[in-house]
């Protein structure tokens, strides 16, 4: 839905261009930001409203036509139009990424492809070909016929295909400098938890004999966490995240023969702390499959399923950066996209922004509401 | 005398086509005399050049190709944050192609001058 705040409307357009754009164009989004702020104002004649805003953005045009003229990708790849080029192949990387994640946690876990499909596949291999094109063109028909109610929406508000690409934008989003202070934190915390002795004397056998490993594994994670805190998104850290995703898929595979690690839990019972059984209490001949190897399990193929992911982004993403000319170390960026508008924190505490701040200079009287209205 | 459609059209194509040639000129040599940012590059080239009349969103990818080609260097300001500005010089390599184009292109007015005068 558009909105009355100009910034918001600026905000929105971008991010309508950024759908089309290649991952590396925050330069790109930021000198349109720029002329967008600087063309309402003029057209406002120093003022910006969301109508001098809405101006400039039908100026600035099209953002498919915008974003393509900027990525100057200007050729087709197979069926696909020149602006549609980039999209596509990062909503593809993604799709290919999330299924490649899964089917090697799975093999790990030891599913086969056909038990997880839940059917053994029939006159292979052309049944596959024929079941792609059947799915692909359903998905253009359902997009094409979806696409239809977007032709009345203005510049600013996101087509549903855009919507659909966008989540290939999300996919690729470097990461965020709090989540980085929480790989730090959490790395540290969890770190020194499994080193108490306290927690050791719970752990099995076989587990004591790696739980260290473990500990090095974590204060390792915390150094990425740091690294992508104080540096952004670098060669150096996505090497680093690339180099840990592998290791840990290793060290996982021995996790996951090991089994559940606690032969015991704490539990509060009559007034103190108590060691219980926890291996021996599901040890009974009627269950096959204790729910402690499943919670283990399950455990191990999500932090697979992320480090593959992990594998595979930071893989593409040294790749673009090299291609792009830049070096090992350099200071990236976060993922937190920059707001133009003011925090809320910000506006508790009656500070506002510059272009709040401008309006009352130039302003005749009346408000930025009433005259949107 | 009022334009036929065909005869708008052929002057579209034809438009285009010495626009596409005469931008790059006319946008080292504007950036030849002063640094500017994106916005700015837009507003002299509106002002000075009503020919031209890009649309918005072209001047950007332009400038852009021309730094990729070496003949423009950029650089970000970031004093005001909301409004970081990448300014544009011309290079050394810029300025050596500016002067070779400067003086094709005079060639070239001077010659397209008399030929269409005789045809005149």
């Amino acid at each position: 839905m558009s909105s009355n705040d100009p910034l918001k409307l600026i905000e929105q357009y971008l991010d309508r261009v950024r759908v089309y754009l290649p991952l590396d164009s925050e330069d790109a989004i930021v000198e349109l930001q720029t002329h967008l702020i600087e063309e309402s104002e003029r057209i406002g004649e120093g003022t910006m409203t969301a109508g001098s805003a809405m101006m400039a953005i039908e100026r600035m045009g099209e953002p498919k036509s915008v974003a393509n003229e900027y990525a100057g990708s200007g050729k087709k790849v197979g069926p696909v139009p020149a602006e549609y080029v980039n999209p596509v192949i990062r909503i593809i990387v993604v799709i290919v990424g999330i299924a490649a994640a899964f089917v090697i946690g799975a093999s790990m876990l030891g599913v086969t492809l056909t038990q997880l499909l839940g059917t053994d596949i029939q006159n292979w291999p052309v049944s596959i070909l024929i079941i792609i094109f059947l799915n692909i063109f359903i998905i253009i028909a359902i997009i094409g016929i979806i696409s239809m109610f977007d032709r009345e929406k203005p510049l600013t508000d996101k087509t549903t295909l855009e919507t659909i690409f966008g989540l290939g934008v999300e996919g690729f989003k470097p990461k965020g400098r709090l989540d980085a202070l929480g790989d730090l934190i959490m790395g540290i915390f969890w770190g020194i938890l499994l080193m108490l002795p306290g927690m050791v004397v719970l752990y099995t056998t076989e587990f004591v004999n790696v739980y260290l490993l473990v500990v090095i594994f974590l204060f390792m994670g915390a150094i990425r966490g740091a690294l992508f805190f104080v540096g952004g998104e670098n060669n150096f850290n996505l090497a680093i995240e690339g180099i840990l995703g592998i290791v840990w898929i290793a060290f996982a595979i021995v996790l996951f023969n090991i089994g559940w690690p606690l032969e015991d839990v704490y539990v509060y019972a009559d007034g103190s702390w108590q060691i219980f059984p926890i291996i021996d209490f599901f040890q009974t001949p009627e269950i096959l499959l204790s729910p402690l190897d499943w919670i283990w399990a399950v455990i191990m193929f999500v932090t697979v399923v992320v480090s593959v992911w992990r594998i595979i982004v930071s893989t593409m993403k040294i790749t673009m950066y090299l291609r792009a000319g830049k070096a090992i170390w350099w200071q990236g960026n976060w993922g937190e996209r920059r707001s133009l508008r003011t925090p809320l924190w910000k506006r508790i505490l009656g500070e506002h922004d510059q272009f709040q701040k401008k309006e009352a200079e130039y302003y005749d009287g009346n408000t930025e509401s009433e005259e949107s209205q | 005398m009022s334009m036929t459609k065909k005869t708008q059209d052929e002057l579209d194509r034809w438009s285009k086509e010495v626009k596409r040639g005469a931008v790059t000129l006319a946008i080292l040599s504007l950036l030849s005399k002063k640094r500017a940012y994106g916005y700015e590059v837009v507003k002299l080239l509106d002002a000075k050049m009503k020919f031209l009349a890009l649309e918005q969103g072209t001047v950007y990818p332009l400038l852009r190709r021309l730094e990729k080609r070496e003949l423009l260097k950029s650089e970000w300001d970031y004093e005001d944050p909301a409004k970081a500005k990448k300014y544009y010089t011309v290079t050394q390599e810029g300025l050596k192609a500016l002067g070779a184009m400067t003086q094709t292109w005079s060639v070239l007015s001077r010659e397209m001058r008399e030929v269409v005068n005789e045809v005149e």
